[in-house]
C-alpha cells in the first residue's frame, strides 16, 4: 500500500499528461471490448453503409440530375461517407447515457483517473468504429463503380471526415450526459442530425433544391465537409463547371480549411460543454 | 471499537446541499472514527445518498466542511479519490466485461502497476467467492454476485475509507448475510466504513455508531445500544382485540410503569426498566378488571422502535420533550 501511494505521488509532477493518456487507453480498450461484444451495434455499422450505397446507386440514382456530367457514384460515396460517420457518432451518446444510467459513470467519478479519459476513451473507440464503417463503405463503393482520383486525396478526405465525426461525437456526448437514457439520445438528436444530413449536398446537387433551401443546404457545416471531401477525392478530374456547381465553387484548400474551422469550432464548444456537464453531474 | 482511538477518518460539519427547492442535506454533521463502522440510517429521500455523494466527491456541497482520511473533500477531491472506495446504490459493474476485466480496469484507472492489477483482481475474486466466475461476463452474474463484484471493485486500491450506499438493497436473505460477513471481515482488517441503509437489522449488526437521518438532518446519533436505551429500556407490550379497549387499558396502566405509556392501534406499551416487577403489576391490574389481552410480552426495545419514534415528526417532538 505504501509503495502504491508513493508511486502515485511521484507520477504527479511530470506524469499528469502521461496518466491522462494511459487512462484514455484503458477506457478506449474497455469501450472497444464492449462494442465488439454488442454484435447488433457492429451489424448496424456494417450494413448501413452498404444499404445506403445500394439504395442511392441503384434505386434513386437514376432520377438524380444536375450532375454536370459527373458520374453519380463518384458524387454519392463522399456523401454517404459523411452520413455514415454522422449516424455512427451517435454511439458516443448512447454509450455514455447507458454508462450514466447504470451507475458506471459514478464509479469512474469516484476514481483518481483523469476526467478527460472518460470522453477521450469514448471518442477514440468510436472513431475506430467509424473508421471501420468508412472502410466498409469504400469496399462497397469500389464494387459499384466508385473511382477516386488519387489515394492521398482519398486518405485525407477520410481523416477529415473522422475528425468532423469526432467533433460531432462530443455533441452526442453532451446529449448522452444530459438525458440519461440511450433511447432519449436518439429522440433528442434525430431532429437535428436528420435535416443536417439530408438537406445537404450529400445525395443530390443543392442546385436541384428549392431556392429557399439552397442557402442553408450550401453553407451548413455538413455540406462544407462533404464538399471538401468530394473535392479531395475528385482531385483534378473535376471540371470547372462541376467545381462551381457541385463543390461550392471554392478550391480544395479553401474547402478543407472551412471544414477544419467548423470541426474545431464544434469540437471546442461541445468539448467545453461536456467537461462542464460532467463536472456538474448531480450524481 | 478498540481501534477507535485514532483520529476520525471522516468528519463532516454542517453540510448543506440543495436541489432546487429541496434541501437534501440541511446542516448534516457526521464523524466516523478510523477502523469503525458508521451506519447512516433513514428512509428513502432522507439524504443518505446525497451525504455519501458529497463525501465521495461526486457532488459539491453548497456549504459546510468535510474531511475524508484527513483531506479536505472540497479542496482536494483528487487526493480524496485515491483513498476511498465507493459501492453505490446500484452495482456499477460493466456487464459486457468479465469479472477479471472489471477489476483489472478499475485497477488501471487507480494507476496500479499492470502486474498488480491482475494479482489484485485474482485475490479479490478469491476473497469474494467469485474465483470460478471470474472469466464469465458479468451479465451472467446473479444479483448477489454483482454486488460482491461491485464491492470488490471498490476495494481494488485498498482504500482506507469505504463508502457503501445501501449495500444489500434488493438482495435475497442468503446473499445479504454473505455480504454482511464480507463487510465484517473488512472491518476486522482495519477498513473504516460508512454505510447507508434502510434496514435496522443491518445497522444493528454492522455499525458501531448510527446516525439517524431524516429530511436532510441528523435527528439522532449514538451506538445501537444507546439509541435503544433512549427509548427507556425494556418494555411491557400488551396487545388487545380492539382499539377502544387499548385506549382504556392505556389509561388503566398510566402509572404502572416508570415512564409514559403509549398506545398505538391495538397495542399498549409500558416502559419497564424494572422489568418483571412492572410486568407483574400490569398482569394484576388487567386481572382485576377481568381483561384478557391477546398478547403480553416483556421485551428489549428494537431499533425499529427508535426509528419509528424518531422519524415520525410528532413522535419526535414528544421524544424531545420527554428526554428534556
Amino acid at each position: 500500500m505504501t509503495t502504491t501511494s508513493t508511486g502515485i505521488s511521484s507520477a504527479g509532477t511530470n506524469g499528469r499528461l502521461g496518466w491522462a493518456i494511459r487512462d484514455t487507453a484503458a477506457m478506449a480498450g474497455r469501450n472497444l471490448r464492449r462494442l465488439m461484444r454488442q454484435p447488433e451495434q457492429i451489424m448496424f455499422n456494417l450494413v448501413s453503409p452498404i444499404m445506403f450505397t445500394l439504395l442511392f446507386r441503384y434505386v434513386f440514382g437514376g432520377a438524380i440530375g444536375g450532375l454536370q456530367g459527373l458520374n453519380y457514384v463518384n458524387f454519392l460515396i463522399p456523401g454517404i461517407a459523411v452520413q455514415t460517420v454522422l449516424f455512427s457518432a451517435g454511439v458516443t451518446g448512447f454509450a455514455l447515457a447507458d454508462d450514466l444510467q447504470k451507475g458506471f459513470i459514478n464509479r469512474l467519478r469516484s476514481l483518481p483517473m483523469a476526467r478527460s479519459a472518460v470522453f477521450g476513451g469514448r471518442v477514440a473507440a468510436d472513431t475506430l468504429n467509424n473508421a471501420l464503417g468508412l472502410i466498409i463503405l469504400l469496399a462497397t463503393g469500389f464494387a459499384v463503380g466508385f473511382r477516386p482520383a488519387n489515394v492521398p486525396g482519398l486518405v485525407l478526405a477520410g481523416l477529415l471526415l473522422l475528425l468532423f465525426a469526432l467533433a460531432v461525437s462530443l455533441g452526442y456526448a453532451l446529449v448522452g450526459l444530459s438525458v440519461r437514457s440511450p433511447e432519449a439520445v436518439n429522440a433528442a438528436t434525430f431532429p437535428i442530425i436528420f435535416p443536417l444530413t439530408f438537406a445537404s449536398s450529400a445525395f443530390v446537387p443543392v442546385e436541384t433544391m428549392p431556392s429557399w433551401l439552397q442557402g442553408f443546404a450550401t453553407h451548413q457545416p455538413v455540406s462544407v465537409v462533404i464538399n471538401a471531401a468530394r473535392s479531395l477525392i475528385l482531385g483534378d478530374t473535376a471540371t470547372p463547371e462541376q467545381r462551381d456547381l457541385l463543390l461550392g465553387g471554392s478550391g480544395t484548400a479553401s474547402l478543407v480549411l472551412q471544414s477544419l474551422a467548423w470541426t474545431i469550432g464544434i469540437g471546442v464548444v461541445f468539448g467545453l460543454l461536456c467537461t462542464r456537464r460532467y463536472r456538474n453531474l448531480t450524481a | 471499537m478498540t481501534m477507535a482511538t485514532n483520529a476520525p477518518a471522516v468528519i463532516a460539519t454542517d453540510l448543506v446541499k440543495s436541489f432546487g427547492d429541496v434541501r437534501a442535506l440541511d446542516r448534516v454533521s457526521l464523524e466516523v472514527q478510523a477502523g469503525t463502522v458508521l451506519g447512516l440510517l433513514g428512509p428513502n429521500g432522507a439524504g443518505k445518498t446525497t451525504a455519501v455523494n458529497v463525501l465521495t466527491t461526486l457532488l459539491r456541497a453548497d456549504s459546510g466542511h468535510a474531511e475524508v482520511a484527513g483531506i479536505d473533500v472540497l479542496r482536494h477531491p483528487g487526493a480524496v479519490r485515491r483513498r476511498i472506495g465507493l459501492a453505490g446504490q446500484y452495482p456499477a459493474v460493466d456487464e459486457s466485461l468479465t469479472g477479471i476485466e472489471n477489476l483489472t480496469l478499475v485497477g488501471r484507472l487507480n494507476h496500479l502497476p499492470t502486474a498488480q492489477c491482475r494479482s489484485r483482481a485474482a485475490e479479490l475474486l478469491e476473497q469474494f467467492g467469485l474465483a470460478e466466475a471470474g472469466r464469465r461476463f458479468a451479465k451472467t452474474y446473479s444479483g448477489g454476485m454483482r454486488r460482491r463484484l461491485d464491492l470488490a471493485a471498490a476495494l481494488v486500491a485498498r482504500p482506507s475509507v469505504l463508502f457503501l450506499d445501501e449495500p444489500t438493497t434488493g438482495l435475497d436473505p442468503r446473499s445479504r448475510i454473505d455480504l454482511w460477513k464480507v463487510i465484517e471481515d473488512l472491518v476486522t482488517q482495519g477498513t473504516t466504513v460508512l454505510l447507508t441503509t434502510q434496514y435496522l437489522e443491518e445497522a444493528d449488526r454492522l455499525a458501531d455508531r448510527i446516525s439517524v437521518v431524516d429530511g436532510g438532518q441528523v435527528i439522532a446519533e449514538g451506538s445501537p445500544s444507546e439509541l435503544k436505551s433512549r427509548m427507556g429500556g425494556t418494555l411491557v407490550e400488551v396487545r388487545l382485540d380492539e382499539q377502544s379497549q387499548a385506549r382504556r387499558v392505556a389509561e388503566l396502566l398510566t402509572d404502572a410503569g416508570d415512564g409514559r405509556v403509549s398506545s398505538q392501534g391495538t397495542l399498549v406499551r409500558v416502559p419497564a426498566s424494572n422489568g418483571t416487577a412492572v410486568l407483574a403489576e400490569v398482569v394484576r391490574r388487567l386481572d382485576a378488571q377481568n381483561l384478557s389481552p391477546r398478547g403480553l410480552q416483556l421485551r428489549e426495545p428494537s431499533l425499529d422502535d427508535v426509528f419509528l419514534a424518531l422519524t415520525d415528526r410528532f413522535a419526535e417532538d414528544e421524544q424531545i420533550r420527554s428526554t428534556g
